[in-house]
């Protein structure tokens, strides 16, 4: 380039970079070339869509497409806070929650052509025990499967469970084929972007980091039949910019549009052609905080710092206020717990009772969060704000997820934050997972990232799941101590609650959001 | 100066002769003049912030959630942003971001290239030989993706993005100086201080030095449109300022997701990169015209 002659280029990289705003987007590929009636084509601005292919790993974002292609014994529905059948027809315990028969469906059979039997079933879950990866904990109490008969599974547990609840999880939970691959070895058969479930859909094509990221066709053989309207392939396409997604919705390129900001969402109200459905999620937005660097009295400082009703604000109805760790409409969420609010005076006194606060030696804290998501960002520039007001120098880093994690678990804790927010949600309908993976004593720290440890708790951990099973009102009232330990031990920041904002083109029905799977659409229900 | 006539070569132009032409040249180019104002208006604005910025604290930590996305009024003249910071403070701050990286990305290079360039050229031989191989590794790359991949390799900070781009900048001045101090080095009146037993650095600094640095002058105003536009450029990929440096760059990048619902997000900090870069291209491209001999007002070779 001529540095001598720059300024008409000047400008007009200047002009670029206000464009760039406006995002782009490569051109569609030939599976857009199909009837738009047939393909549902659903837009995530996440970075990837899948990031691991394995259905006994698998723990992050993966499930949204691999809810499509594999299935679980049974699925719970929030419209009875129950749940109900799927791969198993019907199931009993007995025992008190130590054993659990599993009825299973007949004529189901796997993407591989091999019929799903109890054994194929029994062999999954043992093969997902033995990874013991993602959520693999649902299946702890299990001791040993028994198959009667082909279609029979019993399971035998050393302590009482809910299995029927956590059969219906959205990780780990899946029944898949292990003879699937052939001779090589299942992993990397399954990683090369293969399938091996029951589901309506199989993968057929995986472009790993592109933006039509995975694509589904339909199984031909699918239990539940294809009679009648239904989609005959899903499309996943990863846009990371809103304002692209939102283009791509409004011009019909996409069919569903996962997470937009507020304000993009807002604007296609009256607009005919797009639906738009907002609803609670059980997802909440967490700030754990370094308790081995951090004094209980500057925890609570810090919590009382927070201006809670000022993210809500900004996040402008996608989010409500926090109260407890339980996110409301999931068993164990109480509305009234003794939790933190906006008290500067509150948090002055605290900071002061460390040494820090304002008029005095300032305290340097440091923040991670996952780049990319907007809402996230919005919310660390409002804690940075809030705590700068009181003497407290936050620095904020934005860090792809995997660095972010691989720094919170590093070996080397001068490498930990003193704040790590990250999105939680339920492996399955129960509250369980907050605590056994972020607030039970981890040594080395996995998703423990506030590095707490507390015997009691820990022990109340240890007696909530067979409660559940056995005792229900008393599963309630632990879960409630629980959550009142946690807010006064503050290792962690309940930042708000998040709401689904999801948008989608008009004249679709059958659509029902499910928090139990955080943004899985289940597009075999949907009619186009 | 103790220089002989030099029939082959101009002599070094008096300072006091270079403000006739450059008075000629404002006369006769209203885009210097243009350029011009706006710089100084852009250096003005970036002094005066504090006392022209309606909220000063919205370009520190202060954040209003209460008040996010307001649309351009009378209260706040750009709007507000996502967490209700007065987008015009905020760029008025930002013209004390983007100007000063430039300024100190251009001193950075002129300190390392100049040197290095009158060394080369004044020289010669092995040293200069090895000077511009190295010189010529870093031309090899595009200075913004050179750029790119230091900043991604350095902490996201102003400090980094900084060294990052002074980095890849400084050969450009080497490579330029270079051929100036080689003419230079050859001409009858350092000959003659040579001759006269001169010690080599003061003949460096006093007579190849000076002489060499002129088209530099040029160079660096030409340079600060450039230097801006690949700070904002690097700060908009979150290499650069973090939040909440009032950044243009980052202004924009902040806004991006936000850009056809709330547009003032984007326009206002997009508007100030343009015309600081354009300014200073002006300007540049002006005293460019100015100081070549050949440059005769209204008749412009391109």
């Amino acid at each position: 380039m001529n540095r001598h002659h720059t300024w008409a280029a000047a400008a007009a990289a200047a002009l670029v970079l206000s464009l760039a705003a406006c995002g782009g987007s490569a051109s569609p590929p030939s599976t857009q070339q199909t009837a738009a009636s047939e393909v549902f084509t659903y837009d995530t601005t996440a970075p990837v869509m899948v990031d691991g292919w394995d259905p006994a790993t698998e723990y992050s974002d993966g499930i949204i497409a691999m809810s499509e292609m594999y299935e679980t014994l049974t699925r719970y529905d929030p419209a009875t806070h129950a749940v109900g059948p799927l791969l198993a027809t019907s199931w009993t315990s007995a025992d008190a929650g130590r054993t659990w028969t599993f009825h299973l469906r007949h004529g189901v059979v796997f993407h591989t052509g091999r019929p799903m039997t109890a054994q194929a079933a029994r062999a999954a879950i043992l093969r997902t025990i033995k990874l013991g990866g993602g959520a693999a904990y649902i299946w702890g109490a299990v001791k040993t499967i028994g198959t009667p008969d082909p279609y029979t599974l019993v399971f035998h547990l050393s302590y009482a469970s809910p299995l029927a609840l956590q059969a219906s999880a959205d990780y780990s939970a899946y029944i898949y084929d292990t003879q699937a691959g052939g001779g090589s070895a299942l992993a990397t058969w399954l990683n090369a972007g293969h399938d091996a479930g029951t589901g309506p859909y199989t993968a057929q094509t995986w472009n790993k980091g592109q933006e039509f990221e995975v694509t589904l066709k339909e199984f031909p053989q699918y239990w539940g039949g294809w009679s009648g309207p239904h989609y005959g392939k899903v499309v996943y396409r990863v846009v990371p910019q809103d304002t692209t997604a939102a283009q791509l919705l409004r011009s019909g390129q996409v069919t569903f549009v996962e997470q937009i900001n507020p304000s993009l969402w807002s604007s296609f109200k009256g607009d005919s052609g797009v639906t738009l459905v907002s609803s609670p999620s059980w997802q909440n937005l967490l700030g754990q905080l370094n308790v081995k660097r951090l004094s209980l009295p500057l925890r609570q400082a810090i919590s009382y710092a927070i201006d809670y009703q000022g993210i809500i604000a900004a996040l402008q109805g996608a989010g409500v206020v926090s109260s407890g760790i339980v996110p409301p409409g999931l068993f164990g969420h109480f509305g009234d717990l003794p939790g933190y609010s906006y008290d500067k005076a509150k948090a002055a006194a605290l900071l002061g009772q460390a040494g820090y606060g304002p008029g005095r030696k300032p305290l340097s804290l440091s923040l991670t969060y996952t780049q990319g998501d907007s809402n996230e960002q919005v919310v660390a520039t409002i804690i940075k704000s809030d705590l700068a007001a009181l003497n407290v120098n936050l620095s904020v880093q934005s860090l792809a997820w995997p660095t972010q994690w691989a720094k919170g678990k590093s070996s080397d804790a001068a490498q930990h934050q003193d704040i790590f927010m990250e999105y939680w949600w339920p492996d399955y309908a129960d509250p369980y997972s907050w605590f056994t993976n972020l607030l039970q004593t981890e040594n080395p720290p996995y998703f423990n990232l506030s590095y707490y440890s507390n015997a009691s708790l820990d022990r109340m951990i240890n007696q909530v799941e067979p409660l559940v099973a056995t005792d229900k009102p008393a599963a309630g009232q632990l879960y409630r101590n629980m959550q009142v330990t946690i807010l006064q031990q503050a290792p962690m920041l309940f930042l708000y609650n998040a709401n689904y904002q999801y948008a989608m083109l008009s004249g679709i029905s059958g659509f029902r959001v499910n928090p139990a799977y955080p943004n899985v659409v289940f597009v075999y229900s949907l009619k186009p | 100066m103790t220089a002989l006539p030099a029939p082959a070569a101009p002599p070094p132009v008096p300072a006091p002769r270079r403000l006739a032409p450059l008075r000629r040249a404002v006369r006769a180019s209203p885009l210097i003049t243009a350029g011009g104002a706006i710089a100084l208006l852009i250096v003005l604005a970036a002094l005066a912030a504090p006392l022209l910025a309606p909220y000063p604290a919205d370009a520190g930590s202060a954040t209003h959630p209460e008040i996010a996305l307001h649309a351009p009024s009378l209260r706040h003249l750009f709007g507000t942003d996502q967490v209700g910071r007065d987008v015009f403070s905020r760029v008025l701050y930002g013209a004390r971001v983007s100007p000063l990286v430039a300024l100190f990305v251009l001193l950075i290079a002129c300190a390392v290239g100049i040197p290095l360039g009158v060394a080369a050229g004044y020289f010669g031989g092995v040293l200069d030989e090895i000077i511009m191989r190295v010189t010529d590794v870093f031309l090899a790359f595009p200075p913004l993706l050179l750029a790119l991949a230091f900043a991604t390799v350095l902490p996201a900070s102003l400090t980094s993005l900084t060294i990052a781009i002074a980095i890849t900048w400084w050969p450009w001045y080497t490579r330029l100086v270079r051929g100036q101090a080689a003419s230079v080095a050859g001409r009858p009146y350092v000959e003659a201080c040579r001759a006269l037993g001169i010690q080599r650095w003061r003949i460096l600094l006093r007579h190849v030095l000076p002489n060499s640095v002129t088209p530099v002058i040029v160079q660096v105003s030409l340079d600060v449109g450039g230097v801006i536009l690949t700070a904002s450029a690097l700060s908009f990929l979150g290499l650069g300022a973090q939040d909440p440096t009032p950044d243009w760059g980052l202004m924009v990048a902040e806004g991006e997701n936000y850009f056809t619902t709330q547009w003032w997000l984007v326009t206002y900090p997009g508007l100030a990169i343009l015309l600081t870069a354009l300014a200073f291209n002006l300007l540049g491209d002006g005293l460019r015209d100015v100081l070549d001999p050949r440059w005769v007002p209204g008749v412009r070779e391109r």
